[in-house]
């Protein structure tokens, strides 16, 4: 069998070496940040007085923000080969946790966000426990786990809880502390670069990109894999409730079933990344270009007054295009 | 049927080479060789899963068209292969009929109809349990039976079997033979396949020995011997061992590993052996003989059912693999792509990720110094002269020498004690081949405990100073330095179970 298979690789690589293959690899490799690029070129020409202004800007990056904050910790569970559909659920039930400890509880402030923080790393360690130890599917499991959270939130709150959280809290969101920039962009830049520097440098990480390329072989080499998936799932549940908090920070309210919606946003962005220099695989970096797309894009719909229905068509449209991007990436990757 | 020039080359490697071979009806034939000797891609040839680069096959004077299962199967030609392909949760006559024509009524099938031919034929074969019953119910033995009666179903006049006796006990085995004897009787012809050369030579009217992809022999039956059979598969006279100094390594003081009495279901029978620092230890047999499921007991794959392992004469608990490295013990797997590679990653990846502690900036913080990774696989990847452009390189675009080059240098590091080699030149070339035996030894001067698992007998006669070899989980005999030969490794591996020794038996199951 092995002697067949290099056999075909062989036969791959005899096939390589044409332009329109280097081209595809280019396209693969490069295509997003092209695409993102050109995506502004073409807006800040169509639009020159709405566009390209600091203040429209920080408002993509506002609005990126918390998609980028989820879709990162979703990018951990992908790179160690699993999947978190829950990470939507998850940032609504925590939005309306920790209102309902401050107004409810009459928790300070920074107890309602670590206590909800905590609450979403352990439904993430949960989610971890229910791959890992008994070997559920990690898309079962997690849509499982995520539609018990929803009934729960239900059953806790079905109604926004609006009255009795602090105005400390919403200026959380609405906040600039450093240079005018809005405080969600500071937070996403923050957890972004400590994201990227545990996954890339430090030895937890390589052990994690490791799991993610060939888990036999990593148990093989003394890595403790279900130990690594388990931190990928906690770090999802853990970027999962700050959006969430941050979420009803902005909204000024609990409201159920807010930050649903964040999950197809956050897959859509995971995988437009895979497929940005890296050829299939996913990485901080990338999360953020796709992250981004969708922004600018986004953005650049309400500015020429698209209606609201077109949006959906546009992500869904992202999200089959993005995935098909990225297994692309991966078979030239594969036969390169 | 009648074979001629077949040819196929896999990827440069020439796996035939001008096969020629007549089959007639009525006719048992056997089909002997060692491992990679071309046994099964000639099989998969003549089942048209595999398309040869050269040569003809005619059925009964017509020639079959190449690459195609089903003008195969048309042809009447039936393939019943060791892991038998019925599906567990149909029922035995499910299973039979399955792609063959049925009888239907109102565009269902009429099983009752249909069933006929199978009834006959599971009758003719000796079935004796209702055909109802599921496939994942019936033992080994009597999946055979149904293979059979679903080869019959399909008048099938050739039928090739291979290994049908490895995991059938000695009376399912005679009622094989004496099945298979009379279909051959019905003027069915049957190509056997087996390792069994006791069997071979006393079922097989004509018999066929390949080696390297060649017909080296072909004999009526009487005209050859069992030591005939084996010097015809190992190919010279292979006069005794030598072909470089052993290392006279001295045997006392504490094993650096043990096996004692290990065993896991059929697979391992109380497998006892030592290892001691400076040699290198191999582990010989056939394909299924056990020796890859003793290394999967000893690295934690797979749960002891009785025995213990020791290193440096302790006992040795693993929980895991990965409690396993962490002890010490190490193994290079056999499916390199499956389980050693990290195909995505880069070489100088491959070569750091199981000693990314070691590599840390600063002991104590979780940063891994990427010079010194950096510096660790440069100097390993020259150390073993894995030809690459350098750690960067994906480990995916080198040649299956430096990919397995990697693979060993990934465990040249302070914590490896034992380190397990299975298949170590698997898809390896010749150059790179001598390479790393050059490398597994330098390994065992340096004190590490050094298992090599090899079916390539050349291989375990040039490498290594102790050769186990284990038969159907049983250790049948130990060879020290000059004993070490590769017709000697052969007759061990090829000792039937009842000439078995009784002291490895007893040896195996002792307290």
């Amino acid at each position: 069998m092995t002697t067949l298979a290099e056999g075909q690789k062989a036969a791959a690589v005899r096939r390589s070496g044409s332009g329109k293959r280097a081209a595809l690899v280019f396209v693969s490799r490069y295509g997003t940040i092209i695409g993102l690029l050109a995506m502004i070129v073409f807006f800040s020409i169509a639009a020159p007085d709405t566009f390209p202004t600091r203040a429209n800007f920080l408002n993509i990056l506002s609005q990126a923000s918390l998609t980028a904050i989820i879709a990162a910790g979703l990018t951990y569970t992908l790179v160690v080969g699993e999947f978190d559909l829950s990470v939507g659920f998850v940032a609504s039930f925590i939005g309306l946790i920790v209102c309902g400890l401050m107004a409810n509880q009459g928790f300070p402030i920074p107890v309602a966000i670590i206590a909800s923080l905590a609450l979403g790393t352990v439904i993430g360690c949960i989610n971890g426990l229910l791959v890992t130890k008994v070997g559920i599917n990690a898309v079962i499991a997690t849509l499982g786990v995520g539609t018990i959270l929803s009934g729960i939130g239900f059953s806790y709150s079905a109604f926004p809880i609006a009255v009795g959280i602090p105005r400390d809290f919403t200026m959380i969101s609405i906040g600039r502390v450093l240079f005018g920039i809005p405080n969600p962009v500071i937070i996403m830049f923050a957890v972004l670069a400590i994201l990227w520097v545990i996954l890339n440098k430090t030895d937890l990480g390589q052990k994690m990109q490791a799991v993610g390329s060939n888990i036999e072989a990593s148990r093989l080499s003394g890595i403790r894999v279900d130990r690594i998936k388990l931190f990928a799932f906690m770090t999802a549940g853990f970027c999962a409730a700050l959006t969430g908090i941050l979420l009803s920070s902005l909204l000024g309210s609990g409201t159920l079933g807010a930050g649903d919606g964040y999950l197809l946003n956050a897959f859509a962005a995971v995988f437009l990344g895979s497929a940005t220099l890296r050829e299939g695989q996913f990485h901080i970096f990338g999360t953020l270009i796709g992250v981004l797309i969708l922004a600018v894009g986004f953005n650049g719909l309400s500015i020429f007054g698209a209606p609201t229905h077109f949006q959906p068509i546009f992500k869904g449209g992202i999200l089959v295009f993005a995935v098909g991007l990225s297994a692309l990436a991966r078979r030239y990757a594969a036969s390169a | 049927m009648r074979i001629r020039g077949i040819e196929k080359q896999f990827a440069g490697e020439i796996a035939l080479r001008d096969v020629n071979l007549d089959v007639v009806r009525g006719e048992i034939h056997g089909l002997v060789g060692a491992n990679g000797a071309g046994k099964s891609t000639l099989i998969r040839c003549l089942a048209g899963v595999t398309v040869p680069d050269r040569g003809t096959i005619t059925i009964d004077g017509a020639e079959l068209r190449p690459g195609s299962p089903r003008a195969s199967e048309a042809a009447g030609l039936a393939f019943i292969h060791q892991e038998l392909n019925l599906i567990p949760h149909f029922s035995a006559l499910e299973n039979m009929l399955l792609g063959a024509p049925k009888a239907t009524r109102l565009f269902l099938i009429d099983w009752k109809a249909s069933g006929v031919a199978a009834r006959a034929a599971a009758e003719r074969v000796g079935i004796r349990f209702p055909l109802e019953t599921r496939v994942s119910e019936l033992s080994v033995a009597e999946r055979w039976l149904v293979m059979i009666s679903k080869a019959l179903v399909r008048r099938a006049n050739l039928i090739a079997m291979d290994e049908p006796t490895a995991s059938l006990s000695a009376a399912e085995s005679e009622q094989l033979f004496r099945i298979v004897r009379d279909l051959a009787g019905d003027g069915v012809a049957i190509l056997y396949v087996s390792h069994r050369l006791d069997e071979v030579l006393d079922l097989c009217d004509r018999i066929t020995v390949l080696r390297d992809g060649t017909v080296v022999a072909r004999e009526v039956r009487g005209r050859l011997d069992k030591k005939g059979l084996v010097q015809a598969i190992i190919g010279h006279d292979v006069g005794p061992g030598g072909q470089r100094a052993r290392r006279a390594v001295p045997r006392d003081g504490t094993p650096v590993f043990a096996a004692r009495g290990v065993a896991r279901g059929d697979a391992v029978k109380g497998v006892s052996f030592e290892v001691y620092p400076g040699e290198v230890f191999a582990l010989g047999g056939l394909v299924g003989s056990g020796r890859t499921e003793v290394a999967r007991l000893a690295i934690g794959m797979d749960r002891l059912e009785a025995g213990h392992f020791e290193m440096d004469g302790k006992r040795l608990a693993v929980s895991d693999e990965a409690d396993a490295v962490k002890q010490g013990l190490a193994l290079v797997p056999e499916e390199r792509r499956a389980q050693g590679m990290l195909l995505d990653q880069s070489v100088g990846f491959n070569i750091n990720v199981a000693s990314l502690l070691q590599l840390r900036a600063l002991p104590g913080l979780p940063f891994v110094s990427a010079g010194k990774a950096r510096g660790r696989a440069e100097r390993l990847m020259k150390e073993l002269s894995v030809k690459a452009p350098g750690p960067a390189a994906k480990i995916s675009a080198l040649s299956g020498g430096n990919q397995q080059k990697t693979m060993i240098a990934r465990w040249l590091r302070p914590g490896t004690k034992v380190l397990i080699l299975d298949e170590p030149s698997r898809g390896v070339d010749v150059g790179a081949r001598e390479e790393i035996h050059e490398a597994i030894r330098e390994l065992a001067r340096n004190g590490v405990g050094i298992i090599v698992i090899s079916s390539d007998v050349e291989e375990l006669a040039i490498l290594a100073d102790r050769v186990v070899v284990l038969r159907e989980g049983h250790v049948t005999g130990e060879l020290v330095g000059e004993e070490i030969s590769e017709a000697r490794i052969i007759e061990l591996s090829y000792m039937h179970g009842s000439e078995l020794a009784e002291p490895a038996e007893g040896k195996g199951k002792g307290p």
